[in-house]
């Protein structure tokens, strides 16, 4: 058969149709009705999600000076299916990273595709590594960002502000109670790679903008800080203590203005550090507060109008047997006031109080000045302390109980607890954060003062107050706990340490002094602690000890916060005034 | 010139310009797009080398503002002075002059910065 030129031509075009109609037929049924299993196919190949971190938010002082903040740095990773030059490979990575070669060879001959090799590489390394990588043509090495944080001053309020774990989550301190709004929320883009994993961006798909983390402004004023640190220290050198507390605090609103705790670490070098040395002994650590808690007593016996100030106890002579169990004063004190009760801090004037008021009214006294509950302020790991319930006392329980024993008491309590007597009744909620920003300074939260109940009546914590001052002078037990110029009240207290397995430990004590200043309109209220004071047993008395240390705190405090030295005193020392007339305004 | 007349096939020139033209616009918008989607990939290229830029500013800014806050924190500043390079003399009480704040009447408390008389 001999088909003609048309005929071969139609032939020809039927067999193109058929090719193409083919092609076209596989095109649809790839494009159309395939479509979905494999553009999931190409997406999960090419298409991964990738997380853009939001930077954590910086902690910053009352004064907007940094605590916490970041600096970048980068992972270094590697995928093992990918790398070309493996034994080069190992010897750039272990000499730029300053990395063992048997630990780094170890990583990449596994076959994981994701191995991280050194985390918070510092940049400039990275990038010498990165340009040596390059330079040599070895794949396989990757670097992500990342960010660490640091904390410019160290071991100075370590305690509070706490610190991040490797994954940049807040487990101490600030850092983890107001995790929260310091981490702020990360966001996420939808890139396509190519072969080689380098992003092709004209194919990048939804993007979701991080939110940074907040910024935390604390109460906390770094200079009155230096100014505990320094005491602190110091007093660390010269009574070797086991452990030491100080706290300052303004009464009106409850701020936390300085707290420091010794032993303590540097933030810094926070993997160096002993577990003891990273806890935050001014709310985890429960003491015995010893005659610091007379306050508690006798602002109790006033308020409910048991006495006046000016009622008198007769003390025994220094010895008074109760329910079988002698009670002793340090010296035999026959008939005193209320005041030099407290002013002379008789153990047995305090007992009888107590023992006037009753169990359950002294007790529900202790309550109400927030002992045997947490204070509520922003830090973790807080203790309620150790009340026990009238029911569970002993006989003896209510004469032992107003001069600071058989009770367990945080630092902050003791110090919260003067606060109210320095504001005129009110127990202010303890306060270490002042408000929370955006990075570019918009507020989100300011933190207001909380009052959280009026514990006793202003003119009972008046009284009291007018009593502390006594302690401060050459009659109380705190004569050195004075600062010239200001009229100081306070209180002292010295308690035999409770050992680790209950009972007494003899000739250990914990020696501590509380007060404020000025006593007429107090500025700040200051706790020191010390446990296990190394002096000489005739000296270890929270008046000998702490007090001194109170005094030189307050004294800088004082002149920091530039209080006017108290007028009389002032006379004495020659100072210039200038006096604003009327005149002198126009 | 009648005989290669009738062996040429003949042409229709407007049918040719149209086929011509609609396939130099074919091609014209195919090298469009070829030069479009290169447009786009370097463009792209450019975006994310800003990008890098960008970022590796934010991250020296970053690093700079953490070597000032080390160098001009409370620690430092103290390390400095124990070492000689600062130097504090403290003020001796003779040295503060404290101005007198005057006394006030309550009524006094709120200043007004208008003159009332002005509007009489």
């Amino acid at each position: 058969m001999k088909w003609n030129s048309r005929t071969r031509c139609a032939i020809v075009c039927l067999g193109f149709i058929l090719l193409f109609s083919l092609f076209s037929f596989r095109l649809i049924y790839l494009q159309m009705i395939k479509h979905d299993e494999y553009a999931g196919l190409a997406a999960e190949k090419h298409v991964i999600k990738q997380p853009i971190f939001a930077e954590r938010g910086a902690i910053l002082d009352a004064n907007n000076e940094v605590l916490a903040h970041n600096v970048p740095v980068e992972t270094v990773v590697a995928d093992a299916s990918r790398l070309t030059e493996l034994d080069a490979t190992i010897d750039l990575v272990s000499n730029e990273l300053q990395l063992p070669r048997g630990e780094v060879s170890e990583k990449l001959r596994s076959d994981r595709r994701y191995i991280v090799l050194k985390r918070e590489v510092a940049k400039a390394n990275a990038d010498s590594l990165r340009q040596k990588l390059r330079a040599k043509n070895l794949r396989g090495v990757y670097f992500e960002q990342d960010a660490t944080r640091i904390y410019p001053n160290g071991i100075m309020l370590c305690h509070v502000i706490g610190f991040t774990d490797f994954e940049h989550k807040g487990i101490q301190g600030v850092e983890g109670s107001l995790d929260e709004y310091l981490r702020g929320q990360d966001g996420y883009r939808y890139i396509e790679h190519n072969r080689v994993g380098q992003e092709i961006v004209q194919y990048r798909g939804q993007e979701r903008a991080p939110r940074n983390g907040y910024q935390v402004h604390l109460t906390v004023d770094l200079n009155l800080q230096n100014i505990v640190e320094n005491e602190i220290d110091a007093a660390m050198r010269e009574y070797s203590p086991k452990k030491a507390t100080i706290i300052l605090m303004r009464p009106q609103t409850g701020e936390i203005l300085a707290m420091a705790n010794r032993p303590a670490f540097d933030l810094n070098r926070r993997s160096n550090a002993k577990p003891e040395q990273m806890k935050n002994r001014a709310i985890c650590d429960m003491m015995e507060p010893g005659s610091t808690f007379k306050i508690v007593t006798a602002a109790a016996a006033l308020n409910e109008h048991k006495f006046s100030l000016d009622s008198y106890i007769f003390c025994e002579n220094g010895m008074w047997n109760y329910g079988g169990t002698p009670l002793h004063d340090h010296a035999a004190f026959g008939d005193l006031s209320v005041k030099d009760i407290l002013v002379k801090s008789s153990n047995i004037g305090a007992a009888k109080l107590a023992v006037t008021l009753g169990d359950q009214k002294f007790y529900e006294y202790i309550r109400r000045f927030g002992f045997g509950d947490r204070t509520g302020v922003e830090l973790p790991g807080e203790i309620p302390g150790l009340i026990r319930s009238p029911q569970s006392w002993s006989k003896i329980s209510i004469t032992h109980i107003p001069m600071g024993h058989e009770i367990g008491v945080t630092p902050l309590q003791m110090a919260t607890a003067m606060c109210a007597i320095a504001n005129g009744g009110k127990l202010m909620t303890p306060r270490i954060v002042k408000s929370i920003t955006t990075s570019d300074g918009k507020t989100i939260s300011t933190l207001k003062p909380i009052a959280l109940r009026q514990v006793i009546s202003p003119q009972t914590a008046n009284q009291i107050g007018m009593a502390l001052r006594g302690v401060v002078s050459d009659r109380g037990t705190a004569a050195a706990a004075a600062v010239p110029g200001f009229v100081i009240a306070g209180k002292t207290g010295t308690a035999q340490k409770v050992g680790p397995h209950g009972g007494y430990e003899k000739g250990k004590e914990v020696v501590s002094f509380c007060g404020y200043l000025p006593a007429e309109n107090p500025q700040f209220v200051g706790l020191v602690v010390l446990d296990d004071a190394q002096t000489k047993p005739e000296q270890n008395y929270g008046g000998a000890v702490a007090g001194p240390i109170f005094s030189h705190v307050a004294e800088k405090a004082a002149r920091y916060l530039d209080l006017e030295p108290h007028e009389e005193i002032r006379k004495a020392i020659p100072v210039e005034r200038v006096a604003l007339t009327s005149s002198s305004r126009h | 010139m009648n005989r290669s007349r009738r062996n040429w096939n003949e042409v229709n020139a407007a049918s040719l310009a149209r086929w011509i033209v609609l396939t130099g616009f074919l091609a014209l918008t195919g090298l469009c797009y070829v030069y479009l989607t290169l447009q786009l990939d370097h463009l792209g290229d450019r975006k994310k080398a800003l990008e890098t830029e960008v970022t590796n500013l934010r991250m020296q800014n970053e690093v700079a503002s953490a070597q000032i806050a080390a160098l001009t924190s409370r620690a430092a500043l103290q390390r400095r002075l124990k070492e000689g390079y600062l130097k504090m003399i403290p003020i001796a009480e003779h040295n503060i002059v404290r101005l007198t704040i005057p006394n006030r009447n309550p009524d006094d408390a709120i200043q007004p910065v208008s003159n009332p008389r002005s509007a009489r």
